[in-house]
């Protein structure tokens, strides 16, 4: 692979960029009323100047408050989850991490189920309570994945990996025995679900978005050091602790804020980041922004399907994502291989 | 002094709707209502609705038997019934109905259920400025107080109250007809493998309590998973079948007596068996026809034509070994 010039950098981005404002256009003209790009075009670009009083209030309302919404919470959950899954493979160097290998999804699932049982009348319940669930489970991981004073990525990896399963059990045990009424949407949520918008403001989330994958990003050069091994990384000068420390932290809150709006959505963290790796190459400084943006298109695009294909019904966009990322990546990992 | 001028047109006009089918809203005084729906929460509707949605099959039920099926303009992928449910436009699923949908509907107000729907829908289109009823039956005394409500919010007063009460003395009469029978000890059999019932809190459970039966599962969950055993050692005086969620319900009895464990319950030797549609689950007015059905079935003898109570009731034996 080429060595990483500020150009390729800026060009690989520019280029995702362009092909995940595509896509969320598309996302835009296509659901259960499919709009014509004259209009729609029409639509933003009034919309962007202000005069909003000269759209049809119908389209105002289906494309500004329902479907750009949703596109919103798409590509910020897209992104959340894919440098998230970017980072856990790196800090676990195993390939086979996702964002919820290291049960943050099963602490939020947890938080959210828990939630709904003592306070499903609040508004905003779930996601808060799934935050603070998957905040409780990163802290359990931490304390369990030290071995003398710092991160040891097998230990991390084998207390994340049995903190989940016993997660998932008392999710098992609590779905079984309290009563059904209130945890209707588990099943969907469960699925990874992102039919019904954030009670919390797009803007927060963004922030949150911004400052985890910013943190994450100051590790870069640093990661690229460490995937050749701790000890090579720490003899060039990399502070093994403190990057460990960051990534660790940085992802799980990424995962935590994924999961608190739109639960579970299987796939993106784990595929994305191998997609970016495949056509991109594996330094981090380009593979953090390039997976961030090709979380989004992933999401977004899997979410337009979810919603349109057996429209007026809605898939769980978890489903979308497995079917269709899964081919994707075989075809990119045999052509890669040949 | 307007608006009070407004709510005594609007009085006028309720007074008026008993009479004569449902008149359209004054043009010049504020045509909207406020009613507190079964959340509390206050909503705010055009007085009788022009269009409405559904988001539950037993909404949209109600919908019709109130006589305001052209009003409807929305239902569920689940609501089948009455057939011409079937000709609305589909909004999805009642757990994530499609909100895109539901806007283009324009509707005047959309119907809710707690049972089924989620807060997040009904929050979701109170963003989008549409209004939402949810209704929160829990009992069949509540489905009867709830036709009748639904029938003012709807602005269809009369033909609610008039459901209502018809509904009021079909229960009666059931309860007389019933009245001094045994109840009879059931076991609902929701699904079989793994064997589900119901538990004392649900719709259901009430709905056989009219039936003049009673669960033999006293657990805390809606829907619990029962271990045979227990099944055995309540030792049910009937089975109850849930004819909706067995593609043969005949077929599925049938196979009971060569089951291990089934075949030794005495309902199933003595086939005792009564299979129920799924309007017993829905709180809608069809389900007083399931409950009398059930209890045609559960308590044969009660509705025998000119039936002498002095006659001897094939009641099962119970706890006998």
């Amino acid at each position: 692979m080429r060595p990483l010039t500020p150009r390729r950098l800026l060009l690989t981005c520019a280029l995702l960029a362009g092909i995940l404002l595509v896509v969320v256009f598309f996302s835009l003209k296509f659901g259960t009323r499919s709009i014509s790009i004259y209009d729609l075009s029409a639509l933003l670009f009034h919309s962007v100047t202000g005069r909003t009083d000269q759209i049809s209030s119908d389209f105002r309302l289906i494309i500004l408050d329902i479907r750009w919404p949703r596109i919103l919470l798409a590509m910020i959950v897209g992104a959340s989850l894919s440098v998230a899954g970017a980072s856990f493979q790196a800090l676990l160097r195993n390939p086979l991490a996702d964002p919820y290998v290291l049960g943050v999804s099963s602490g939020a699932a947890l938080g959210s189920i828990l939630s709904l049982i003592w306070a499903a009348q609040l508004p905003g319940a779930t996601p808060f309570g799934a935050f603070a669930g998957a905040i409780a489970a990163t802290a359990a991981v931490y304390f369990l994945g030290r071995r003398g004073g710092e991160l040891d990525s097998y230990a991390l990896l084998l207390g994340g990996i049995i903190t989940a399963s016993f997660l998932s059990a008392l999710i098992m045990f609590l779905m079984t025995t309290i009563s059904g009424r209130e945890l209707r949407g588990m099943a969907f949520w469960l699925m990874g679900d992102l039919s019904t918008p954030s009670p919390v403001a797009p803007g927060w989330l963004f922030l949150v978005l911004v400052l985890g994958v910013g943190a994450i990003y100051t590790t870069a050069a640093d990661l690229n050091l460490l995937l050749g091994g701790e000890q090579e990384a720490m003899h060039l000068g990399v502070d093994v602790v403190r990057v460990k420390l960051v990534v660790y932290l940085g992802a799980s809150v990424l995962t935590g804020l994924a999961v608190s709006v739109s639960g579970a959505i299987g796939y993106v963290g784990l595929l994305v980041p191998h997609l970016v790796r495949l056509l991109f190459g594996s330094d981090y400084r380009l593979l953090i922004p390039a997976t961030a943006l090709g979380g989004a298109i992933a999401v977004v695009l899997a979410d337009t399907l979810a919603r349109t294909l057996v429209s007026p019904t809605q898939l769980p966009v978890g489903a979308m994502t497995a079917l269709v990322g899964a081919p994707v990546f075989i075809y990119l990992l045999r052509r890669g291989m040949a | 002094m307007k608006l009070a001028a407004a709510w005594v047109l609007l009085g006028a006009l309720a007074v008026r709707a008993q009479a004569t089918p449902p008149a359209p809203p004054p043009k010049d005084a504020d045509p909207n209502v406020e009613f507190h729906d079964d959340l509390g929460r206050l909503v705010r509707i055009p007085f009788a609705p022009q269009r409405i949605v559904s988001l539950a099959p037993n909404l949209t039920e109600t919908v019709f038997a109130l006589d305001l099926g052209a009003r409807l303009f929305g239902v569920t992928d689940f609501c089948d019934y009455p057939p011409e449910a079937r000709t609305r436009a589909r909004v999805g699923g009642p757990i994530n109905p499609n909100l895109e949908e539901i806007v283009t509907l324009h509707p005047d107000v959309v119907l809710a259920t707690r049972a089924l729907n989620r807060a997040e829908t009904v929050e979701a289109l109170n963003r989008l400025g549409i209004p939402v009823y949810t209704t929160n039956p829990r009992t069949v005394e509540d489905v009867v107080a709830s036709v009748r409500r639904l029938g003012e919010v709807l602005g269809a007063k009369a033909r609610g109250d008039a459901l209502a009460a018809q509904m009021e003395q079909r229960l009666t009469d059931l309860a007389r007809k019933l009245g001094g029978r045994p109840v009879r000890r059931v076991f609902f059999v929701v699904w079989l493998d793994p064997v589900i019932s119901t538990g004392p809190n649900t719709f259901i459970a009430d709905a056989l309590r009219h039936a003049g039966a009673e669960s033999v599962v006293n657990v805390k969950q809606d829907w619990p998973q029962i271990n045979l055993e227990e099944v055995l050692r309540q030792n049910p005086d009937y089975l109850v079948f849930a004819g909706a969620h067995q593609d043969d319900p005949q077929g599925t009895i049938n196979s009971l007596k060569n089951r291990p464990g089934w075949s030794s319950l005495e309902a199933v030797r003595l086939r005792h068996f009564a299979i129920v549609s799924d309007a017993l689950d829905r709180p809608a007015p069809r389900m007083l026809d399931a409950i009398e059905d059930l209890a045609r079935q559960l308590h044969p003898e009660a509705f025998a034509p000119a039936a002498a109570p002095s006659s001897t009731p094939a009641a099962p034996r119970r706890g006998s070994r």
